[in-house]
């Protein structure tokens, strides 16, 4: 008969395997077979034939890097995840200090209303954002031109395309980081601000030394999981300008696209994977490291 | 308790019988209005009775007219159709994916004309003279001849002078449906309004382009593609021909630099600039509203918009719009090819019903049904039958254009689909005014030339 501790040290172990199983079925194995292809050259006439993939090394790795249009697509990838993620940060922080105050009225209305973007599937925002933009007949041209201004080729001007499109990623996500910085605004316990308020702080010296420190731990995961995100954004940019003017605005995520089923080089396409892997494991350890961090504390 | 079950079940079961009796009965009076095809004593139209085929078809007009009509093809033969029809850029993935198992689901499917190589070189479909040769098979009337010639190559040919070419050598793999070639159409009301011809040749379509844009207030020239990627390409290749322009020299050596390249480019450029705005970023949606919405004075591109054209739900030209000739440029009058085809799978289960379909779809009386229903006409015979003409006077044209339609303006190899992605940035930062034509185009060539050698075209 097993001892009392043994059994204890195993039972959480046994409750845990189905778990990993699942998980070492769903996740890892697609992971490992995808990280193992970006090593071989492999087309979807090899899949359809049923021929074998050729090992070819880091010759991937080094065609995407050595590729103007991967270069480019890193480049039009961080505009966009920065831009987008600093303007989300900023303007989510602002609405959330506007709505902090419980007495506001109709308040419950406009969160509501701020939060139904995110409700949204991506390919309706797409669209919606692609009439507006619409150089004819798209209503932003309409103001525009009744305002007596000249219309904006808001998707087909190449030095237009990516604001416009970062101008849709933040209407859509801008609720996101509102939603999170407002929960955290609100634990914020009232008794340090009004202390501040009674030792003579003025509202900036307030938001800056007591609220903004208070919820930091807050934004950080605010701005990751946007960062994260931003990262894969694909189909709104898909449905909009599927990459163009040229590659203006052809993301990471659109390259791999293209690369692996216009050109169906499914090989070079995992070693696209690969690299946005990558990036998203140093973004998500970040997060995971700060998080427990802070938990500590 | 049980008597009360019993009762219960047994009105259930004679309910159900008096139902199916009158649903036979309907049915037997539908029979008696007659199938589509009279079938002639001698040929077996029964003789795959039982058997299903299952079609992967596109949401296409073409196909959306057959599927109206297969119900009929059931009756007549005994055979069941399933059908999978879905967006045709879903197609390609799902086919390839069907055909590389030992045995397919899909019986027939219908390709897009630039996937026949993928198809046919490794084997993943059938060649079509077995089928045709066999005693019994071919349906009486059928008359291959009388479909469009640069039609069947286009879609159905592999392996002549060039790969994807008819000639010595090409077994024939598919048969056209829902093909096309290119047509100008254009307004006619505008036209006669302001005393214009309607242009024949390219440096007529420019100077009527730049009289609509400059002299008539809210009218644009001509409607183009122009969004980057394949939509860019697309236009580019369909000017490219009438230039003198295209991809490939004989060996393969990539020629998108050429002078004619260059000149097809600056022609582009002037519809741009005589366009309505946002062009650059016009896909083949875009490019329909702008002409069927009255923006543009004219529109050169597949032939397929006549349908659109017709319908006003889509269209607010209906009784203005004609069609022309595509205008002859200075190196020749050729038109583009391109569209559907039907393929039977090498591991399709039922290949001979299915064989069977095929041909039905595509004889000379099914076509014609269909035509009325918006398809596009894939035989000379319905192009020149003239109460067809009658009601499609835009078949006086076809019928002239397919005869100068080439299915060489598009080359069409396995390589294609990542060439098609560089030539259509290159273009569309032409058109968006990025880079000059020949800066542009000399970057795309090396580009080209390296897919290529990677492919082994050089070795």
């Amino acid at each position: 008969m097993p001892s009392v501790s043994t059994r204890s040290s195993v039972t959480p172990w046994l409750f845990l395997t189905p778990a990993f199983v699942v998980i070492a079925l769903i996740l890892l194995y697609p992971v490992f077979s995808g990280v193992r292809l970006s090593f071989f050259s492999y087309s979807m006439r090899d899949f359809a034939v049923g021929a074998d993939p050729t090992f070819v090394g880091l010759d991937n790795f080094r065609h995407l890097f050595a590729s103007p249009h991967f270069r480019n697509s890193i480049r039009v990838t961080l505009t966009f995840v920065g831009s987008v993620v600093a303007l989300e940060m900023v303007v989510g922080l602002a609405l959330a200090l506007l709505m902090e105050d419980e007495k506001l009225k109709g308040l419950r209305l406009f969160r509501t209303l701020f939060v139904l973007p995110i409700m949204i599937a991506p390919v309706v925002v797409g669209l919606v954002w692609r009439f507006m933009y619409h150089p004819s007949y798209g209503i932003l041209n309409y103001f525009l031109q009744t305002l007596g201004a000249d219309p904006v080729m808001w998707l087909s001007d190449p030095g237009m395309a990516l604001p416009s499109i970062i101008i849709a990623d933040v209407w859509q996500w801008t609720p996101f980081v509102f939603l999170i910085v407002l929960a955290g605004l609100q634990s914020v316990p009232k008794d340090l601000t009004e202390a501040g308020i009674v030792d003579g702080c003025s509202y900036l010296q307030n938001l800056f030394h007591i609220k903004l420190p208070m919820i930091g731990s807050v934004l950080l995961v605010a701005a990751i999981l946007r960062l994260i995100d931003a990262f894969r954004a694909l189909v709104v940019i898909f449905v909009m300008t599927y990459g163009g003017p040229g590659v203006s605005t052809e993301v990471l995520s659109l390259h791999l696209y293209k690369t692996a089923f216009t050109a169906q080089r499914l090989g070079r396409a995992s070693a696209v994977a690969v690299i946005l892997l990558g990036i998203l494991l140093i973004l998500s350890a970040t997060l995971a490291i700060r998080t427990l961090r802070s938990e500590r504390r | 308790m049980f008597r009360k079950i019993w009762t219960l079940l047994s009105i259930v079961v004679m309910c159900t019988l008096v139902a199916g009796g009158l649903w036979a009965a309907g049915q037997a009076e539908e029979e008696a209005v007659g199938p589509g095809l009279e079938a002639p004593d001698e040929f077996d139209w029964r003789a795959f009775e039982g058997e299903t085929v299952v079609a992967s078809f596109p949401s296409h007009v073409a196909y959306d007219a057959a599927v109206e009509l297969i119900p009929e093809f059931e009756e007549l033969t005994g055979i069941n159709v399933e059908l999978d029809q879905v967006a045709y850029m879903r197609l390609n993935d799902a086919q390839l994916l069907e055909m590389s198992k030992p045995r397919g689901d899909y019986d027939l499917i219908a390709a897009v004309v630039m996937w026949k190589l993928e198809y046919a070189e490794p084997g993943l479909v059938r060649p079509l003279a077995p089928f045709f040769d066999e005693e019994g098979l071919t349906m009486p009337g059928y008359d291959f001849d009388d479909l469009v010639d640069a039609y069947v190559e286009n879609t159905g040919m592999v392996g002549g002078d060039k790969p994807y070419l008819g000639g010595e050598g090409a077994e024939l793999y598919g048969v056209p449906l829902g093909a096309e070639t290119s047509l100008l159409g254009y307004r006619a009301d505008l036209f006669e309004e302001h005393g214009i011809d309607v242009p024949q040749t390219y440096d007529e379509l420019v100077e009527v382009s730049r009289y609509f844009a400059e002299e008539v207030d809210g009218i644009y020239g001509l409607a183009m593609r122009g969004a980057s990627g394949h939509q860019a390409t697309h236009s580019w290749l369909m000017h490219a021909s009438p230039f003198g322009a295209s991809v490939f020299d004989e060996n393969w050596e990539p020629t998108v630099a050429s002078d004619e390249s260059i000149a097809t480019l600056e022609f582009m450029q002037k519809m741009i600039e005589y366009g309505p705005p946002g062009m650059t970023g016009f896909d083949q949606d875009g490019q329909f509203n702008a002409f069927l919405q009255g923006d543009t004075a004219m529109y050169l591109d597949a032939s397929v918009i006549a349908g659109p054209a017709r319908d006003p739900d889509r269209s607010q030209i209906v009784d203005e719009v004609a069609f022309a000739r595509h205008p002859e440029g200075p190196a020749s009058a050729l038109s583009q090819t391109g569209g559907f085809g039907l393929m039977i799978p090498s591991n399709a289960q039922n290949p001979e019903a299915a064989f069977l379909l095929m041909q039905w779809l595509t004889s000379p009386e099914i076509e014609r049904r269909a035509a009325m229903k918006g398809a596009g006409p894939v035989r000379y015979s319905t192009m020149e039958d003239p109460e067809m003409q009658q009601m499609f006077p835009e078949y006086v044209v076809l019928r002239e254009q397919v005869d100068y339609a080439t299915p060489d303006w598009r080359p069409i190899i396995p390589e294609w689909g990542e060439i098609n992605q560089e030539i259509g940035i290159g273009v569309n930062e032409v058109l968006t005014g990025a880079k000059e034509p020949r800066e542009a185009m000399e970057e795309v060539e090396p580009r080209i030339r390296s897919i290529m050698e990677e492919a082994g075209y050089y070795d």
